[in-house]
């Protein structure tokens, strides 16, 4: 099997200001997660090392470091057993993914939320920070502003940060895995959980029909289930773009249906892959055999040769 | 003969104690009349299926409300969720503690936030702000879930098996004269589960989904089972190929099995009034309302039918009393 890594970044109206450093931070991740895949590494281990390095990006994106003070974080992997772990509304953990991953491989159960969360990460070593080392001060004053909680007016053009990050693989074994993680939409309510955590919204992976990561309107995205949403449109479909046939049918249901816009990341397990969105931009990479692609705005597919 | 307006409510799936049966099934019977009185005076899906699963919350029969299980540390935690078919929207709490009735408040955060789902704290935030009165912790804690807390702390212990022997999750599938459908879900959780543990209850598409085009699921069983195969949204997707709803709720526990053998049961309806209740538990406590009738059972292919109106229900044996303290739990154990 051919191994692939899939990033993207959130869908939203990336500003110009960011277009740059969204673009070198998802290209940065995919060569990350790729390297592990390129000398055998398992699915899982290249999706949670390019989780980490996205989450790492405080200049682009609002996961872990950056992300407003709760963030939520997910981790599915072994398609095999459909094993799974979540954390939602964790606070002062660096890297909400790695404590979903220990979730799914420490306890028996699959999600864990708020206190009970960062008992959990405390009981195993994960260490927390304070709060201001999460923070950029941008984001404090603009936390400070809105802290009265006021909806989103439309979610299809989103202007304000409201970044996702994910990644899904494909290893040389035909193990799939997919990771998502976020610092949730700003002035979010305490609480509030957005689709990162929930098992078929925010990611889901199989290894009979393929793994997904989205992005976009988590509530939006949580009413249809994108995630099974697409993985259900890829085991019924048989085209030669199976991966972005299925996408692009479930972002158009959803924004048909409950009028939310968003983007997705996918890969079958043929190998096929996609990075689609019906929001204004989504930045994605991915790494396979010799080529890195990637883009920002719709119709983008750049390629470069992965160097080495 | 399928019909509207309808209602079928589960009181979990599980092993029941012989002991407890009566008071499961008199439980889950009362509850899917109480919603099909609201359906028949012309009340919305949400409405009855909302009004059915407050009425098993306030059962302490059943995990969920008062009478749920209780955590490693003793501390009660709920899981709700609602859905409504019309518009996708859907409203849930996890890991909520001292309210009485997490459906209701689940309703709100759909009703009253554009999120769909909120958490511990800041769920107890969003309740206190919706005027919902606190209770005392005491008040949801029955003697029954001491013993079993105390019985399944010893290191041997294996909460899934024997939560197996506690009923679990109840919810409710409903549609209304109007053809509206949705659906509801409510829960302690899983036996001795950690602190913040939250299920398969409040995440949408796995403890419950709606949808007017297709139907509504509500699920009870092992949660991290159902969560990983997406239940609900799984059993509407077989019915959106043509399945019929025994069919799809079938296959769906058939593939739950399979994949990651996990049990449980589910009630189903779709937009005519076809409904099934079904179970690869050993019992699952059910009833179902539609045409004047009532239908309930508890084993396998059980299905009894009768006048909704005969008013001969057989009484509860005995009704829990909830312990003011804990020091007065009398069961012998290893702690």
């Amino acid at each position: 099997m051919e191994p692939t890594i899939v990033v993207h970044g959130g869908a939203w109206a990336v500003p110009d200001s960011l277009a740059e450093a969204s673009v070198a931070g998802v290209k940065a991740a995919a060569r990350d997660g790729f390297a592990i895949l390129k000398i055998g590494g398992s699915a899982l281990d290249a999706v949670e090392l390019a989780e980490r390095a996205l989450e790492d990006d405080l200049a682009a994106f609002d996961a872990g470091c950056g992300a407003v003070l709760n963030t939520d974080g997910e981790v599915e992997l072994d398609g095999k057993t459909l094993a799974a772990g979540a954390v939602s509304s964790v606070r002062n953990i660096t890297h909400p993914v790695t404590l979903a991953r220990a979730v799914m491989e420490k306890t028996d159960h699959i999600m864990l939320t708020d206190r009970g969360a960062s008992q959990f990460a405390e009981s195993i070593g994960i260490t927390t920070v304070p709060t201001d080392a999460l923070m950029t001060e941008s984001e404090r004053r603009e936390w400070e502003h809105y802290k009265k909680y006021a909806p989103e007016p439309n979610p299809f053009c989103s202007v304000r940060g409201h970044d996702t990050v994910g990644a899904v693989a494909l290893d040389h074994r035909g193990n799939l895995a997919c990771v998502t993680s976020t610092g949730g939409i700003r002035n979010k309510m305490v609480g509030r959980v957005g689709d990162t955590s929930i098992i078929v919204s925010g990611g889901y992976d199989d290894d009979q029909s393929g793994a997904v990561s989205c992005t976009g309107h988590g509530e939006s995205i949580m009413k249809v289930t994108l995630a099974r949403l697409i993985l259900f449109n890829m085991e019924l479909g048989n085209r030669v773009c199976l991966a972005r046939d299925a996408v692009d049918v479930s972002l158009a249901y959803m924004g048909e249906r409950v009028q939310g816009g968003g983007g997705a990341i996918a890969i079958a397990p043929s190998g096929d892959w996609a990075a689609r969105f019906t929001t204004q931009r989504m930045v994605w990479a991915t790494a396979k055999g010799e080529s890195l692609f990637y883009g920002l705005d719709p119709q983008d597919m750049f390629e470069e040769k992965l160097s080495k | 003969m399928a019909s509207l307006p309808v209602i079928v409510v589960h009181g979990g799936a599980g092993n029941i104690p012989r002991a407890r049966e009566s008071m499961s099934s008199a439980g889950v019977r009362e509850a899917a009349k109480a919603g099909y009185v609201c359906l028949q005076a012309g009340g919305s899906a949400m409405d009855a299926v909302v009004e059915a699963v407050t009425l098993l919350e306030n059962n302490p029969t059943f995990n969920a409300g008062r009478g749920s299980v209780l955590t490693q540390k003793g501390t009660v935690e709920m899981d709700a969720i609602v859905m409504d078919g019309r518009t996708l929207a859907s409203g849930a709490v996890s890991a909520v503690r001292r309210i009485a009735n997490p459906v209701q408040l689940a309703r709100l955060v759909m009703d009253k936030t554009s999120h769909l789902c909120l958490t511990a704290e800041g769920a107890s935030q969003f309740a206190r702000n919706m005027g919902i009165p606190e209770v005392q912790e005491e008040s949801l804690i029955t003697e029954y879930s001491i013993m079993r807390w105390r019985k399944n702390l010893s290191p041997d212990a294996n909460p899934v098996e024997s939560h197996m022997g506690k009923m679990g999750t109840v919810g409710a599938v409903a549609v209304d004269l109007q053809g509206n459908i949705a659906c509801a879900t409510s829960t302690g959780g899983m036996l001795n589960k950690m602190e913040g543990r939250v299920g398969d209850t409040p995440c949408i598409g796995c403890g419950a989904y709606a949808d007017n085009k297709l139907g509504a699921v509500s699920p009870t069983g092992h949660g991290e089972a159902i969560m990983k195969v997406t239940l609900s949204r799984l059993i509407l997707f077989y019915m959106e190929q043509g399945k019929s709803v025994r069919e799809a709720a079938d296959m769906g526990l058939a593939y739950m099995w399979d994949r990651v053998q996990g049990r449980g049961g589910v009630v189903v309806v779709d937009p005519k009034g076809e409904w099934v209740a079904r179970f690869n538990s050993l019992q699952m406590a059910w009833a179902a309302a539609q045409g004047g009738q009532l239908h309930y059972g508890m084993y396998g292919e059980e299905h009894f039918t009768r006048d909704i109106q005969e008013q001969k229900e057989p009484e509860p044996q005995s009704q829990e009393a909830h312990s003011p303290t804990r020091s007065t739990d009398t069961h012998t154990d290893t702690q």
